[in-house]
């Protein structure tokens, strides 16, 4: 620069470096190239493959966690081995709590049902008391009617003396002796309180007047009876002597006895406890 | 898009292959599901802030999950696990009403 103004004089010379000078300190520094302070990203220059991956990246993570959701969700059964120590003796105490109160509870009620069955036994058995008492005394007291082996007699009216009670009434003892069970005088069931008395029109029992010939049915071992009957100067042969009535008896294998009574009121007698 | 895609496809491929979760990973996965569910909400939130970055919700994605699942860890180890893994789920749970919260005012104010 100084060469090319060699010519010129000094002024013109110190004129022009003044400018240049001027020009020179004017320059901008901001026209230089700025150093960055990070380096740009290194690798992946295309935009495009960038947001490829990272989507992919960002989709991969939310599988994963759809997947441990789903995973959480139906795994949620076995839940014994994600329990912590003490919630577990906590679990097994309450358990086992548990189980001794439902213990108790059984013993409770198989004693219960055992006292339950006892009674029922009880009354079962009393039942069945009941019910032989009921025929026996049915039977006794003439409230049943009754079948069996026995004798049927047939008395006709005498024909010396008309048939008196007391005669009647020892035929009926001396079966009742030989073992009788169940009799019946003509329609009239005879019970422990039978009475036979003489009426205005021949014999009467228990209220109903008697017609001959009579028919005394007795249930009873028929040998016995038949024995009772006619042995010799017994009451058969009082009929037939002192009355002149005709006296058959005729063993049987099913006498039917139909006659009934109705049950007695018992007004002052109390079974004794 | 990416996330709604790759969550379907999770959500079947759980139902459908259901594999045994390995026994020490157990306590920890609902812990890990309920993290990446904040991360998943906080992402939703950013998007709509307009502030979203792939980057940050991957890393925030990870780290939220081995964060709590340390912070559960490290509560075993202490004797304190149910109580921490309460206080965690309690954090995590605050923290996703708060992201619902934000993400419901974006969209219903336009």
């Amino acid at each position: 620069m100084a060469g090319k103004h060699k010519d010129k004089d000094l002024l013109s010379r110190m004129h022009v470096q003044h400018a240049q000078d001027k020009e020179n300190d004017r320059m901008d520094t901001g026209s230089f190239e700025a150093v960055r302070s990070r380096p740009k990203r290194r690798g992946w220059s295309n935009p495009l493959k960038t947001r490829l991956m990272t989507s992919i990246l960002i989709a991969l993570l939310c599988g994963l966690l759809g997947f441990g959701f789903a995973l959480q969700v139906s795994n949620s059964t076995s839940m014994y081995e994600t329990m912590s120590e003490e919630e577990l003796t906590r679990l097994i105490t309450e358990s086992s709590t548990q189980v001794q109160n439902l213990e108790q509870r059984k013993s409770e009620l198989t004693s219960q049902l055992d006292s339950l069955k006892k009674a029922a036994d009880k009354q079962e058995e009393a039942e069945r008391i009941a019910k032989v008492n009921e025929e026996t005394s049915g039977l006794l007291a003439g409230r049943l009617p009754a079948r069996g082996k026995g004798i049927v007699i047939r008395i006709s009216q005498g024909s010396k003396d008309k048939v008196d009670a007391a005669t009647m009434f020892q035929l009926l003892e001396e079966l009742r002796i030989a073992g009788v069970e169940v009799m019946a005088l003509n329609d009239v069931r005879v019970i422990t309180s039978t009475y036979v008395s003489d009426g205005k029109e021949g014999l009467e029992c228990d209220g109903h007047s008697l017609e001959a010939p009579y028919t005394l049915k007795a249930i009873g071992d028929p040998q016995n009876l038949q024995n009772a009957v006619n042995i010799a100067g017994g009451v058969g042969s009082r009929l037939k002597v002192k009355f002149g009535s005709s006296v058959s008896v005729t063993p049987s294998n099913d006498v039917v006895i139909e006659e009934i009574r109705t049950d007695k009121a018992y007004e002052y007698a109390r079974k004794v406890e | 898009m990416a996330a709604v895609l790759g969550l379907i496809v999770g959500v079947i491929i759980g139902i459908f292959v259901r594999p045994d979760i390995p026994i020490f990973l157990q306590p920890y996965l609902p812990i890990m599901v309920v993290a990446a569910l904040d991360a998943l909400l906080g992402a939703g939130r950013a998007y709509f802030e307009r502030s979203f970055s792939d980057r940050v919700f991957v890393i925030s994605f990870i780290s939220n999950v081995l964060t709590a699942t340390l912070l559960v860890l490290l509560g075993n180890q202490l004797g304190v696990g149910a109580q921490l893994q309460t206080a965690v789920i309690v954090v995590l749970g605050i923290r996703i009403f708060s992201n619902v919260s934000t993400i419901r005012r974006f969209i219903f104010k336009g």
